[in-house]
């Protein structure tokens, strides 16, 4: 076996008895065989060993925010302890499930919801229901007015980014009434709004 | 004991992170980019060679993999699926590029001179012992992005030949056929970076 015929069949790994006997007489083959074992052992310290600029999870969470993938925000470490505070915010949980009881229903029964007309034709004047939904949006930042500036401007970003889901889902429902993934749409919207209030809550229970 | 303080003390583990993840929690997804994110991040940078590409595709393997996170039911690893997911997103990358992804030739078949040359007088030299994780990672860098693919698939990340024939849309025998070429290239690389250092002195 010459070194080109040794070097061929390095290819497959296994040594044979006549690789064997060339590594044995043959040191540029020897040195070779073990530069390329060490080369390869050695790869392994590149395995894992740099890190990525916290920019990249920045711009990673902004987007997962704007695809609605996140719908909570991180807990606050801050303590409230308070069965006062539970007592005050303890109405936000059912009034956000209210919003997507609601929902579901001028989806399925308009009449039900005091209109008789199909989705699709309803008036764009707000219904009752929605002034109050604006005014229990007023409440709910009054109840973290007290928190950090930070996690005030949060809430009011995720408020309106909820808002924001619901009103998209109602246009898209207006425009085809009848699809089955615009009317879960419209009840993903209210349940992302309804897992803020209920966020809202658990903070205060968090003591 | 309260959730909050639990996991004060407690990080949330990999499989508590995911089923939070799945519903939508910030911190739960913190938590797995911090599992993961240093070897993903090392495998988009071995593979492109450039910072600002590696972070971005690192943002993107994650972004996709937390995209299908409703989908994934613990049938393999979850770091298998994202590893798999990053691999992937690279290899895209490159075709977009229309950068090699495994070098044209096929075989050593044709080869005949081979590559270990005896010259009259020369010494046969070793890299043992001459070798560190700065001077490696700087010849990888320097490698063609071809040879790179699979000695970084192979020899750093540990995937087998049939896999890396399957990722990258090669054959078994050229995959090994690279993985030896790129080897030897490193080779090359390091001795010429130990000789131009032993000049300088």
């Amino acid at each position: 076996m010459n070194c080109v015929e040794f070097e061929r069949v390095l290819l497959e790994g296994e040594q044979t008895p006549e690789q064997r006997a060339h590594l044995n007489s043959c040191s540029a083959c020897s040195n070779l065989l073990s530069d390329l074992q060490l080369i390869s052992n050695q790869a392994k310290l590149l395995l894992a060993s740099d890190e990525p600029s916290p920019a990249v999870w920045n711009a990673l969470e902004s987007r997962l925010r704007r695809e609605g993938i996140i719908r909570r925000a991180e807990p606050s470490r801050r303590s409230f302890g308070d069965l006062f505070w539970r007592w005050r915010t303890a109405w936000l949980v059912p009034v956000a499930a209210a919003l997507v009881i609601v929902g579901v229903l001028r989806l399925h029964h308009p009449a039900a919801a005091g209109d008789n007309a199909p989705i699709a034709k309803q008036s764009v004047a707000p219904p009752p229901v929605a002034a109050a939904v604006l005014s229990d949006d007023q409440q709910l930042l009054k109840t973290v007015a007290s928190r950090p500036p930070a996690q005030r401007a949060r809430y009011r970003t995720e408020l309106d980014d909820a808002n924001a889901f619901i009103r998209d889902a109602q246009d898209a429902i207006r425009n085809d009434p009848n699809d089955v993934y615009r009317q879960q749409m419209l009840i993903n919207a209210y349940e992302q709004k309804e897992m803020l209030y209920q966020l809202a809550v658990d903070h205060v229970s968090e003591q | 004991m309260t959730d909050a303080k639990r996991r004060q003390g407690d990080k949330l583990t990999e499989a508590e992170a995911i089923e939070r993840a799945k519903l939508g929690d910030a911190e739960a997804f913190h938590a797995l980019y911090d599992l993961h994110r240093r070897r993903v991040y090392s495998l988009c940078l071995r593979m492109t060679g450039n910072t600002s590409s590696a972070e971005d595709l690192t943002q993107e393997a994650f972004l996709q993999l937390f995209r299908k996170i409703g989908t994934f039911r613990g049938e393999s690893a979850f770091s298998t699926w994202l590893h798999r997911m990053s691999v992937n997103v690279v290899l895209m990358q490159l075709r977009k590029k229309n950068l090699p992804v495994v070098p044209l030739e096929e075989t050593m078949e044709g080869d005949e001179e081979g590559t270990v040359r005896k010259e009259p007088g020369a010494p046969d030299e070793r890299l043992a012992g001459s070798i560190d994780r700065l001077q490696l990672q700087r010849a990888v860098d320097e490698l063609p992005p071809g040879y790179r693919t699979i000695f970084v698939l192979h020899d750093v990340e540990g995937y087998e030949h049939n896999e890396i024939a399957d990722m990258v849309g090669c054959s078994i025998g050229n995959s090994k056929s690279q993985l030896h070429k790129a080897r030897l290239k490193l080779r090359e690389l390091l001795r010429m970076n130990r000789a131009e250092k032993a000049g300088k002195k």
